[in-house]
């Protein structure tokens, strides 16, 4: 086994994401792709945490720390997205145009 | 190669085909409801890498908070905002997302190629395995305590956040007239856009 | 480790300032629990003592003998010290202006003013912050709560919209921000301390590895301080967020995000210094050139404020760039003089609509007749940060300017003079507006202006605060001296800046001595006139 596979593996994870992030329409899916690049960057932590930290595992804690703050941002992010959704009634992102300059 | 070692590798092929699938179905699938339980699924493949990665409370934390509360907040969220949306169709869709596959995969060769050619350090102590909960509480309460405390001022205000932005108003919403300037902006907005902004009130 | 020892290791005393916002949070949201609505009347001034008594901290932490505290996860330094104060500042000062704001619009004052403390907080801990691990909870607390602040009028679909743009493109770029931190984890080889990494990268040499992380968390910072073209989130959000929000993230989330940008650019990535130098370049100049462009087709008050925030950045961003002591001393005169004249703007402002309900720039036109107390100081606050001569702004951006020139960027000094001149079209623009018209050619928003008064309950403090704004863009131009002392100073006695400021030092003898030494004796000259 080796470092590289899982680093591979969270590269694409979070290509994936981006990919996500770009395309999707509905509001819901881009807060999806958003946590997915926030695992690929726990896996990219936990992987080097494994192999060139093993003793001291500041990797792990790290990672225990994205994951909380990632609730936190998910809870903020799908209260945001109920406040529009109450006022606007719909979730599509093409419709979130009020703002244009 | 031993038998640990490849049960292992294919272990760690199973669990990253099912990672990286899910992934894509979550962003590709067309129905909202199945890309939530499927983002599920990986979160629970990444706990099962976590495992490979001898971390197994890190494991247990991903699927109790990942998969236990973020995961199931996400359907909630599509729960409440249920309404069968057939999204207008946009002009050139199809070539924002190709143009945005091709820079995704660009993006993937980039990481690729810089995490092959770069040398890693490789520790090869013996990794903490199942000492690894001792010391990561060891760590929360010395060098990572600052940033521990800071998080749980960060809970509190999410928590206190998100009730205030999700919760219904005790304000009715139609009948009462003086509450309509309520809980906005006091600028008026530049032009009277579609449905949602009422703002012409003197 | 035995308890006493790891006390001492710890050094809590360090983070006193952030100890009294965190009991001044509490205390606000018990109080507010306890008496409802009543109180109202009295925790945002539990929230200003809160904010005062930590200024004063601040004070007293200056030049500590032992700043680094919690191993290292956090140091207060004086440069952090500087910065931390600005934050504070910028805080005390919107909620001044938040009171009246915020009460009329219906919302609960108890919860905004808690989340913005927490905003606070964040920031005056990223200012310090230390360690990767660190950065990202401290960064984190002030984003989300600076989410949360921008959709607080949730009812009106323009805040909706913009929380939900925030929040989206801002996770985004945090997400992209970790991504990198997380390569350099692994670069130094299991290091999260900005010093251990930075001597471990040094043995690594310059590697493909290394300048993906740099681009990342480039990204990350250039979002934070809304660098072109990072900044497409600017305008819509500062037009969708309440006013004061709006003022608070023009100020204080952006020194926060400077003074990332100068800790974690400065101290890890000396290798790859011509590198991020060049970036940043190119970021200030496309800063300078479209935030001031784009800033003279805007009609509405918020959306030009915003605008020429990014240009101000790019300014700002000079003095980064310059990387010698006067350019990071330039930087925070600069980022100083900026909070008290854009806090001033933004309090003439949102006087303005909280009297009128609009914020067209051509409603403001023959403002004059009616209020002139208000003309006055707008006026003032928007020459001061078009740079007109007696007033603090000129003095920053002279500083920048000299920075700049000093240390060899003719090219992004040209581009700030020229940009700056035309910023000074679109200043002056609303300010003829404001004084010039005729009373007849006063818009229907003047003419219906109600009579000036200051009794209705929070005005007062927000006269306080755009009072004290004026005097201070005032006079801090006049008595600037010993304000960009404190700065050098705050930048000398800062080991973490010590081995960049050495090496540019040797950079700039060998580029200017042998060519024309006296060039910099007249500069030294001229900027002890000042």
């Amino acid at each position: 086994m080796q470092l590289q596979y899982f680093l591979l593996a969270a590269a694409a994870l979070f290509c994936i994401g981006v990919y996500g992030l770009v395309t999707s329409r509905n509001a819901v899916r881009v807060l999806m792709s958003i946590e997915l690049m926030l695992n690929a960057v726990n896996l990219n932590l936990m992987a080097f945490s494994n192999y060139l930290d093993p003793a001291v595992i500041r990797g792990q804690v790290f990672t225990v720390f994205v994951i909380s703050i990632a609730a936190a941002e998910a809870a903020v992010g799908l209260a945001i997205l109920l406040s529009i959704y109450r006022n606007r009634n719909t979730v599509d992102m093409e419709q979130f145009n009020l703002l244009k300059w | 190669m031993n038998l640990a070692e490849g049960v292992q590798l294919v272990s760690f092929i199973i669990l990253t085909v099912m990672m990286l699938g899910a992934a894509l179905a979550v962003v590709l699938s067309p129905n909202i409801v199945y890309s939530a339980f499927l983002l599920g699924g990986v979160f629970s493949a990444m706990a099962g890498l976590y495992l490979l990665l001898n971390a197994s409370f890190v494991a247990a934390a991903q699927i109790l908070v990942y998969v236990g509360a973020i995961n199931v907040l996400i359907l909630f969220a599509i729960m409440l905002v249920n309404k069968r949306e057939d999204f207008a169709p946009v002009k050139y869709a199809w070539t924002r997302k190709i143009v945005t596959a091709a820079v995704c995969g660009g993006l993937f060769l980039l990481l690729g190629t810089t995490i092959i050619t770069t040398p890693w350090a490789i520790d090869s102590t013996a990794a903490a395995g199942d000492e690894a909960i001792y010391i990561l509480g060891e760590h929360f309460f010395t060098d990572f305590l600052l940033p521990f405390e800071l998080v749980s001022v960060l809970l509190l205000m999410a928590l206190i956040g998100a009730i205030v932005l999700a919760r219904r108003d005790i304000i009715p919403d139609s009948s009462n007239v003086v509450g309509q300037d309520d809980l906005k902006l006091p600028e008026k907005p530049r032009e009277l856009v579609s449905a949602g902004a009422d703002g012409e009130s003197s | 480790m035995d308890v006493a020892n790891l006390a001492s290791q710890l050094n809590v005393g360090v983070i006193l300032p952030e100890g009294i916002v965190i009991l001044t949070l509490l205390t606000v949201l018990i109080v507010d629990i306890i008496r409802g609505r009543a109180a109202n009347a009295i925790t945002p001034y539990i929230a200003i003592g809160g904010l005062s008594a930590s200024l004063a901290a601040l004070c007293l932490q200056w030049n500590i003998a032992n700043p680094v505290s919690f191993l290292g996860s956090f140091n207060g330094d004086p440069l952090s010290v500087v910065f931390r104060a600005i934050v504070v500042l910028s805080a005390a000062f919107t909620i001044l202006m938040s009171i009246r704001y915020v009460e009329r619009s219906g919302t609960s004052l108890g919860e905004f003013i808690t989340i913005l403390l927490t905003a606070t907080l964040g920031g005056m801990f990223l200012c310090g912050a230390s360690e990767l691990v660190m950065i990202f909870v401290a960064l984190e607390t002030l984003s989300i709560s600076s989410y949360l602040l921008t959709g607080y009028m949730k009812r009106d679909s323009r805040s909706n919209e913009a929380a939900l743009k925030y929040l989206l493109i801002g996770a985004s770029s945090s997400a992209l921000f970790l991504y990198g931190v997380s390569l350099l984890y692994g670069l130094s080889g299991g290091e999260t301390q900005l010093g251990a990494i930075a001597a471990n990268l040094t043995a690594g040499g310059q590697s493909l590895g290394l300048i993906m992380a740099l681009v990342f968390v480039i990204a990350g910072v250039a979002f934070k301080i809304s660098a072109v073209p990072f900044h497409q989130w600017t305008p819509d959000v500062y037009e969708g967020s309440p006013t004061p929000v709006v003022a608070f993230l023009s100020v204080g989330s952006k020194t926060a995000g400077f003074a990332l940008a100068v800790r974690l650019l400065v101290v890890v990535f000396p290798l790859l210094a011509d590198e991020w130098h060049f970036v940043f370049t190119v970021l200030a100049m496309l800063s300078m050139i479209l935030g001031n462009m784009v800033a003279l087709a805007q009609t509405s008050m918020k959306r030009l404020l915003a605008y020429s925030s990014i240009g101000q950045a790019g300014f700002v961003m000079i003095g980064l760039i310059a990387g010698t002591e006067v350019g990071y001393a330039s930087m925070i005169f600069y980022l100083l003089v900026y909070l008290f004249m854009n806090l001033g703007g933004f309090a003439c402002v949102i006087l303005f609509s909280l009297r009128t309900g609009t914020d067209q720039i051509s409603e403001y036109s023959g403002l004059y007749h009616k209020d002139p107390l208000i003309t006055l100081c707008l006026s003032l606050c928007l020459l001061s940060l078009g740079g007109i001569p007696p007033l603090a702004g000129f003095f920053g951006k002279i500083y920048l300017f000299w920075a700049g020139w000093q240390a060899g960027l003719y090219p992004l000094v040209l581009v700030g003079l020229v940009t700056s001149v035309i910023s000074i079209y679109y200043y002056i623009r609303v300010v003829k507006m404001m004084v010039v018209r005729e009373p007849q050619e006063m818009s229907d928003a003047v003419k219906n202006y109600p009579k000036v008064s200051w009794d209705a309950p929070g005005l007062k403090p927000l006269q306080v605060g755009l009072v004290i704004s004026v005097v201070a863009t005032t006079l801090v131009g006049v008595a600037s001296n010993p304000v960009f002392t404190l700065a050098i100073d705050s930048v000398e006695n800062s080991p973490a800046l010590s081995a960049s400021l050495a090496k540019a030092k040797e950079k700039s003898a060998i580029a200017v001595l042998p060519k024309d030494s006296p060039s910099l004796e007249v500069t030294k000259v001229a900027s002890a006139k000042l």
